[in-house]
């Protein structure tokens, strides 16, 4: 195509081209009949010019022939009828006039033929006065001299009418080379409408040749692309055509990818895809089958579907695949299907009916995994249920606001009432403390509440709960919050243990160490009491052996009683509980009464005791404090060489006083600095045998020390002696409250 | 320098007798129970009580109850022979007490016995 139209201009062209040439046709036929018309009127007007000019020439002959039958017979007809000619020159030459219209040739004529006219006209009625006056001679001399003279005139007039008529003549005398034109119009209108005819048939089999050759290319290519052959060379051209070929050319393209993509899809899909006939026979399987089933799949294909899946799920299958035939949209099923070993998988189905291709089209997505987890998780959740519905400690989750929004039945049993009773409630009603404070009250739950995280966030702490059906039976409860989240929601959840029961055995507990000590102590009384009133000779003198021996009873005596006391201790001080009774005391005296307490025992040991002085003041428990500086100037004095010294040193700092007890002994290993001050730790095993004591007293004097604030410890070096030290406030000097308090005032 | 020893256990009673007489040299009388050691006191106006506090029957804390609700024996200091780990209401007592009110802790050094007595009459 070497004019790259488009269909839209060809259009315009094909019905354009013949449109101009009728319109030139119609205005050259337009023109041809205007002419025609035009030599039409000039017959017509040639026709009434020689018509009125033989009617003037007729005129003056007839006016002649009357002037002379008036001349002779005098008769009033002939005059009245040369009147009445005369009368109507005039107009006939008006009319003459009106009828040569501009043509000068005529028009000159005209004026030449009027000229002789009024002359004619003037000597008629000259002639006729010299009738009426009876100058008959005259009258008829003039007669005969008019009308030689009208007739000379008329012959004049005659020439000059020809003259004027000759052109007019012509002009109808043209009527042969009208019928010429005539002919000719008619011969160039079938020409012209030949030509017309070839134009159009000829554009019209110009571009039925461009265009139909190519629509049937395209119609070609949309058969070639639902049989999936290759589609012919794109057709030429810029028009619509090419473009839409183009177009269609593209879309194949993009459905044959597609197409692959598809397939790709179906052919790596990790899930299995199949489409099952009306048979309920396999139609298509996806290559997946292989690696899930076990099966390839052409050992599939016309396989029934039902062969497949586990018989105790049969039923249910065909009762799912015949919802999918109903439902028109896809529907799950689950089943256990045969892989080709004979073992089950867990299939999730996902199917659909197409009416039209009579044939399910189903995924099938491997769930075993999942249902496994599932029923692991399943599982655990029942595990977990069962533990929190029957573990012996209450469960409450409650909102950060302290309301109650589920509980486990120990909470029922704990507060002995169901559940719903517990729900919604705000904890303070669960407590002695709404006996004093309002559950209504937002200010007083509020009040309560940070206690109660205070007290048992992250921890343990103990409460009076109350029974929720008789609100004045209290039970010891003990309560540990931990903070969750729920779905971004912030909980926690409460841990209740009613310790009711142990309270009372706990107290059954002391009841019975305080009974048995003090059963252990009555007998010991006795012993310990006979074995000094001997030993310092309040009976008599003993002999050197039997004093000996007393000594070893006494002393393993007062070991027995230590022991005791430890214990003792050692059961409040986990209670929480070592009396204590807080004093304001001089440190001196705390060091006087413990010097007392162990210069016997460090004679026995050979050790020096050198003694510090001060005056500071403390305020503590000076029994306490005296147990501790015992304790340790024992030690000291148990692991002193002989000869050693076991000072105690004070050492004043800001605010706090420390005791220090320097020993000359063996030292403590760095790796039991830290067990020093547990239960039953000592350096060496048998060191209890050797050197006495139950290893429970550095625990009972961290105790002891920790209750007044202060903290124990000890610095050491392996064979370079040991120094314990201890460190408690000291009392502000009365000057420095004032300060305080004057400050503060 | 006369001392009741109010106590149920008979040698802890001869131990506290022979340890005051021949350590501080004071006259003991001896009574085996709560009540008995109250009718006593009445009696022989002790200078100083030692009142066990475990005993059947009237134990030491209704026998020290009687004796201050009696006026002949309310003023007469009591030294209680017991524990602290079972007599938690000793401090307050003590606090509370117009009269000297001790306590000495079992098993008893006779020789710190009979100083605590001595130090308590002087």
């Amino acid at each position: 195509m070497k004019f790259q139209l488009k269909l839209s201009h060809k259009g315009i062209i094909l019905v354009s081209v013949p449109l101009i040439f009728a319109t030139i046709f119609l205005a050259f036929l337009t023109y041809l009949l205007n002419q025609a018309e035009h030599e039409v009127e000039a017959q017509i007007r040639a026709k009434a010019l020689v018509t009125e000019a033989g009617n003037l020439q007729k005129s003056f002959y007839d006016a002649g022939v009357a002037m002379a039958g008036y001349s002779i017979t005098k008769s009033p007809l002939f005059a009245d009828r040369f009147d009445a000619i005369l009368r109507q020159i005039p107009t006939i030459l008006e009319s003459l006039n009106s009828l040569v219209g501009d043509n000068p040739k005529q028009q000159q004529v005209l004026v030449e033929l009027k000229s002789i006219a009024y002359s004619a006209l003037k000597i008629l009625k000259e002639a006729k006065n010299a009738v009426a006056t009876d100058e008959i001679d005259m009258a008829q001399m003039k007669a005969r001299s008019v009308y030689k003279q009208a007739r000379a005139l008329t012959d004049k007039l005659k020439v000059t009418i020809n003259d004027l008529t000759s052109d007019e003549s012509m002009l109808v005398n043209k009527k042969s080379h009208q019928i010429d034109s005539k002919l000719q119009v008619k011969i160039f209108l079938a020409i012209g409408f030949l030509i017309n005819i070839i134009i159009a048939v000829f554009l019209a089999l110009f571009f039925s040749k461009g265009i139909g050759s190519r629509i049937e290319i395209l119609t070609d290519n949309s058969i070639r692309l639902a049989r999936g052959q290759e589609l012919n060379a794109l057709v030429s051209g810029n028009d619509e055509i090419a473009q839409l070929d183009k177009v269609f050319h593209a879309m194949a393209i993009n459905l044959q990818e597609a197409m692959e993509k598809e397939r790709a899809i179906v052919e790596n899909a990790a899930d299995v895809i199949c489409s099952i006939n009306s048979e309920g026979k396999f139609a298509a399987v996806s290559p997946a089958c292989k690696e899930l089933w076990g099966y390839a799949p052409d050992e599939l294909v016309g396989r029934k579907f039902v062969d497949l899946v586990f018989n105790d799920d049969l039923a249910q299958t065909i009762q799912s695949a015949r919802q999918v035939r109903q439902s028109k949209v896809t529907t799950s099923f689950e089943n256990r299907t045969f892989k080709k070993d004979g073992s089950l998988v867990t299939v999730l189905w996902s199917a659909y009916w197409s009416e039209r291709e009579r044939s399910m089209f189903c995924v099938a997505h491997d769930i075993t995994q999942r249902k496994l987890a599932e029923e692991a998780i399943k599982a655990s959740e029942e595990r977990i249920r069962t533990i929190i519905e029957n573990m012996l400690v209450g469960l409450l989750i409650i909102t950060p606001t302290g309301f109650v929004e589920a509980v486990n039945p120990a909470s029922e049993r704990i507060f002995g009432v169901p559940a719903k009773e517990l729900l919604g409630k705000h904890v303070l009603n669960l407590f002695s403390e709404s006996k004093f404070m309002n559950v209504d009250n937002e200010y007083d739950r509020k009040q309560f509440l940070e206690t109660f995280f205070t007290k048992s966030l992250n921890r343990v702490g103990e409460f009076d709960a109350i029974k929720l059906l008789n609100t004045d039976e209290d039970f010891p409860v003990e309560i540990s919050l931990t903070e969750f989240n729920i779905g971004g929601n912030l909980k926690f959840m409460a841990n209740i243990l009613d310790v009711s029961e142990r309270k009372e055995l706990e107290k059954m507990k002391k009841e019975f160490v305080a009974t048995v000590s003090h059963e252990l102590r009555t007998p010991l009384t006795s012993i310990r009491g006979s074995l000094t009133l001997l030993s310092v000779g309040a009976l008599g003198v003993l002999p050197e052996a039997v004093k000996k021996v007393v000594a070893i009873a006494e002393r393993n005596t007062i070991r027995l009683i230590g022991l005791i006391n430890d214990i003792l201790d050692i059961e409040k001080l986990e209670a929480g509980k070592l009396d204590m009774v807080f004093d304001d005391l001089a440190l001196s005296n705390v060091i006087e009464r413990s010097q007392e307490s162990v210069k016997s025992f460090a004679e026995q040991h050979g050790v020096n005791l050198i003694m510090a002085q001060t005056d500071i003041k403390v305020h503590a428990d000076g029994d306490r404090l005296v147990q501790v500086l015992v304790n340790l100037l024992s030690n000291a004095c148990k692991f002193s060489p002989k000869g050693g010294n076991v000072t105690v040193a004070v050492v004043d700092i800001p605010n706090w006083v420390e005791v220090r007890v320097i020993d000359q002994g063996r030292g403590i290993p760095a790796k039991f600095k830290n067990l020093l001050f547990q239960k039953f730790q000592q350096v060496e095993a048998s060191d209890s045998r050797k050197k006495g004591g139950t290893g429970l007293g550095l625990v009972i004097c961290k105790g002891i020390i920790e209750q007044h604030g202060g903290i124990i410890g000890v610095e050491s070096e392996e064979g370079h002696g040991s120094t314990f030290y201890f460190r408690i406030p000291k009392i502000k000097e009365p000057s420095e409250i004032n300060k305080i308090f004057l400050k503060q005032a | 320098m006369k001392v009741l020893i109010i106590d149920d256990d008979e040698d802890s009673r001869s131990i506290a007798r022979l340890s005051l007489e021949s350590l501080a040299n004071a006259t003991v009388i001896e009574a085996s129970g709560g009540q008995e050691g109250f009718d006593l006191a009445k009696i022989d106006k002790p200078d100083v009580i030692l009142l066990d506090l475990l005993m059947p029957n009237l134990d030491g804390r209704a026998t020290f109850q009687l004796l201050r609700s009696n006026a002949s024996t309310a003023t007469i200091p009591i030294i209680f022979l017991t524990i602290k780990g079972i007599f938690d209401e000793f401090d307050e007592l003590k606090a509370n007490s117009n009269v000297l009110v001790d306590l000495i802790v079992k098993p008893f050094d006779p020789t710190f016995l009979a100083q605590q007595i001595q130090r308590i009459l002087i």
